[in-house]
């Protein structure tokens, strides 16, 4: 196991340089340069002036240079300056990082949750009644835009009822002590977490049905229910347990993904989050924003990846042995 | 049969019922205290003050903060702000600059001379205002209180007044500027200013809270104790919080048009198109000289011809805009004159005038043109795509390309790569520099956005601009200006395809908003709710 998560390690200095070089690359290949939108959203017209931006953004270098310079910055860990936020880009993604993490976890709890639990039902229950109108739930809030499904969620809940908040993290200007302040957050995070873990639900209900119908069909399982277990043992202890590779594997991948945030549900519910971070950085060509998000997402995939092994070692040592 | 007497008292009802402040309301005594939510219909800025400008968002967070030498009403008088009076010397070449005793900075400073001097010489000049200021030659403190600016030209008395009430012409302070980088320096997400509200706190992605500023030389004001401007990204998401009582006020077209109706509608809600004569918004439509069929002034005139304004106004602005009868929008009304060549729509006419110009239909189309239109609002993303369907019906082939915002800059003001193009232009009151620049020689300036970019180069018209920046005499001004906006009407190196209006939605019981002519750059020390 060691050696594998050592390997898994080992990977992330390549991954991280490709990462830098390839977005590099593209983001310089892209038309309009960092400096084009800089200087026509502050309508700066003045040449002297343009020149001086020029200087001070370090493109009047070469673009090897300015490559090379980035990665020697990186391998120092100084993810470089943000001219348009005008903070270190280290500054500007640990502003943005604690909103993303919080919502991503909370909408994957949900996911995971509902998902996994609707899932047994349906395959426990399967071509009941049960069973339909989990696959109808979970076709909608798959099919159904999250975008849409947070407004209506905004405007029963935070319109009509005023029970929640339409938007943002925390109530401004009210200091509640920490508990307080953890309450607060909940009550703003409900929504958007609520609309993306739906979404997120929709699937894992669909793979962890799929994968349970799949294992009950097992010789193990047969074997089993011939010993005279009860029929919630046999599900609990023998399919349950077994079915959940697949969800796993999909867990995975999605907590790769934690870094990326939502750009629909932030916009929906403007939640300080990293995705429209990263989307106004794509847009402005503010490459250094964009690449420090990519490289710390890079880390974090192979954090990720690197739990999902360990993960699969405790649900199934076959694993081990191979 | 309208009697002569009817029409009088109707015009003259009209009359005064435009020049009341909105909303409409008898001017009760403004109220103290109270949370204002105010946004605008854009995003967060990217630091609260940009010194170059950094367009509309920064531009609203840092006038709170940040005052001007003066202010221009609604009324379009001059209005003092830190500056008691402006007034020229006889000769036109030098001002003097009475400034207001006892104003502080938010870190207990005082405000002086030397901070004007500061300003006009490290800021103004040299970042914000390079182009209009390109005559100022010197500034310096008489006394504490006055400073005395001189120029190598004559400058009218409403171009420099419009600079320093203007978007460039925010007083930063010396003591925290002075010898420091400008553009990075750490007070521009924390400015220190003199204005009626104090930073508290900036939250990235979510809001920024102000605070009462306990010293403001305006004593009495300002009537709110706290300002909160927050941003959401998507405009229904506003109308929800509009809805769930949680945004008093939103400018600059916040919400959904259909929904403007709708609040208003609930009588808890008003709209105004008020506050916005110093920046107006224009769709441009400009034509490339550098490019063989467009250079053709004939072709220019009749490819306007086929092109429908009502329809743009009216289906892709949702009537929010209204077809510009030329360059320079009908809302400013010191200079605009509608006095100049109509293209009415018309593609019989058009068809007509290619066929003349020496274009006749070979097969299909006439010949082939390149149209970009800049990604950067929805509706010009509508625009662009109507254009081809307006200029297939003449037959003409259309290239189109809507690309987002770093390319269309690009392509448009670095590579001059395109026959057409659309793009917006957002301008104050006064022609000079932001209006001229779009025709004169010295605007064209590779890379720089928002100028000269379809190569136009009349030495008549560049002659014009230059007595315009240097007449006096307020009546040959406004000659000029005609004459200016006719030459331009009848080259079209560019003109304005519609008027695009602003809307502000806020509380009915928001009191004395909008009544300034750029109200989203003013510092509402004069806003008040009424609860």
């Amino acid at each position: 196991m060691r050696r594998i998560l050592l390997r898994r390690f080992a990977q992330i200095i390549p991954l991280i340089l490709g990462v830098i070089v390839l977005n590099f690359a593209l983001i310089q290949m892209s038309p309009g340069s960092f400096l084009d939108v800089m200087t026509a959203e502050q309508q700066v017209s003045d040449p002297a002036m343009i020149e001086r931006m020029r200087v001070l953004y370090g493109m009047d270098k070469p673009v090897i240079i300015q490559l090379l310079k980035y990665i020697w910055s990186v391998l120092t860990l100084d993810f470089g300056y943000s001219y348009r936020q005008n903070e270190t880009v280290l500054a500007v993604i640990m502003q943005a990082l604690p909103a993303t993490v919080i919502l991503m976890l909370a909408s994957i709890a949900i996911a995971l949750l509902v998902g996994v639990l609707a899932g047994v039902v349906a395959a426990v229950k399967v071509n009941t009644l049960w069973d339909n109108l989990i696959s109808v739930g979970a076709v909608f809030f798959f099919a159904a835009p999250t975008f849409w499904l947070g407004i209506m969620l905004m405007i029963v809940f935070s319109v009509r009822l005023g029970w929640l908040p339409v938007g943002g993290m925390r109530d401004i200007g009210v200091d509640h002590g920490v508990i307080g302040i953890a309450l607060d957050v909940m009550r703003h995070l409900a929504l958007p977490a609520l609309s993306l873990g739906l979404f997120y639900a929709a699937m894992y209900t669909r793979v962890m049905r799929a994968s349970m119908l799949e294992v009950f069909r097992h010789d193990f399982v047969r074997t089993a229910r011939a010993k005279g277990l009860s029929g919630a043992q046999v599900v609990v202890r023998h399919v349950f347990r077994n079915a959940l590779l697949p969800v796993v594997t999909l867990l995975g991948l999605q907590l790769g993904t934690v870094l990326g945030g939502s750009v629909v549900i932030e916009t929906v519910f403007s939640w300080p989050d990293i995705g429209s971070l990263m989307l106004d950085s794509v847009m402005s060509r503010n490459y250094p924003v964009v690449l420090g998000v990519l490289v710390l997402s890079s880390l974090i995939v192979a954090v990720a990846n690197a739990l999902v092994d360990i993960a699969y070692f405790r649900l199934d040592p076959r694993i081990r042995a191979r | 049969m309208i009697s002569r007497r009817d029409f009088l008292t109707t015009t003259a009802g009209f009359a005064l019922a435009s020049s009341l402040p909105l909303p409409a309301l008898a001017q009760a005594t403004p109220k103290r205290g109270g949370t204002l939510t105010g946004t605008w219909g854009g995003f967060e800025p990217q630091a609260l003050f940009v010194p170059p400008g950094g367009g509309s968002s920064p531009y609203f967070t840092s006038t709170k903060i940040l005052e001007r030498l003066l202010r221009l009403d609604g009324a379009l008088n001059f209005q003092p702000v830190l500056a008691l009076e402006v007034t020229p010397a006889a000769d036109f070449k030098s001002y003097i600059v009475k400034l207001r005793p006892n104003v502080t900075w938010h870190d207990g400073k005082p405000f002086t001379a030397d901070d004007v001097v500061f300003n006009a010489l490290s800021y103004w000049k040299p970042v914000s205002a390079g182009l209009a200021l390109k005559a100022l030659t010197g500034a310096e403190a008489v006394d504490p209180l006055t400073v005395k600016l001189t120029f190598n030209t004559t400058v009218p008395e409403f171009f420099l007044k419009s600079v320093l009430a203007g978007k460039s012409g925010l007083v930063i302070p010396k003591h925290i500027y002075d010898g420091k980088e400008l553009l990075t320096n750490p007070a521009n997400n924390a400015p220190i200013g003199t204005g009626p509200f104090k930073v508290k706190e900036w939250v990235r992605g979510s809001h920024v809270e102000m605070t009462r500023n306990e010293a403001y030389w305006d004593a009495g004001r300002p009537y709110i104790d706290r300002l909160v401007i927050r941003w959401w990204r998507d405009p229904a998401s506003r109308s929800a919080a509009f809805e769930a009582g949680q945004l008093d006020i939103g400018c600059f077209n916040p919400i959904p048009v259909p929904d403007i109706k709708r609040l208003e509608a609930t009588k808890k809600f008003v709209s105004t198109t008020k506050g916005y004569e110093n920046s107006a918004w224009v769709a441009t439509v400009e034509f490339n000289s550098r490019r063989d069929i467009v250079k053709n002034v004939a072709v220019r005139q009749a490819l306007m011809h086929a092109i429908d304004r009502e329809f743009i106004g009216d289906t892709i602005f949702f009537g929010l805009a209204t077809p510009s009868t030329g360059f320079i929008p009908a809302s400013n009304t010191l200079f605009y004159t509608k006095d100049v060549e109509q293209y009415p729509f018309d593609p019989k006419l058009a068809a007509k005038k290619l066929d003349a110009a020496g274009f006749p239909l070979k097969g299909k189309s006439r010949f082939k043109l390149s149209v970009v239109s800049a990604g950067w609002f929805e509706e010009n993303v509508k625009m662009g795509q109507y254009l081809k369907q307006a200029l297939e019906d003449v037959g003409v082939e259309v290239d189109l390309a809507i690309p987002d915002r770093a390319t269309s800059l690009k392509r448009i003001y670095s590579d001059y790569e395109y026959d057409i193009a659309i793009s917006n232009n957002s301008g104050p009151i006064e022609l000079v520099p932001n209006w001229t620049q779009f025709v004169t020689t010295d605007g064209i300036v590779k890379g720089a956005a928002f100028r000269n970019a379809n190569g136009n180069s009349d030495p008549k018209l560049d002659a014009l601009v230059e007595q315009l920046t240097t007449q006096t005499d307020p009546a040959k001004r406004k000659a000029l200006a005609v004459e200016f906006q006719q030459g331009v009407a009848k080259a079209l190196p560019i003109t304005s395809l519609v008027d695009i209006g602003s809307v502000t939605i806020a509380r009915a019981d928001v009191r004395d908003h909008s009544q300034d002519a750029d109200f989203m750059g003013e510092s509402w020390s004069r806003v008040w709710l009424d609860r």
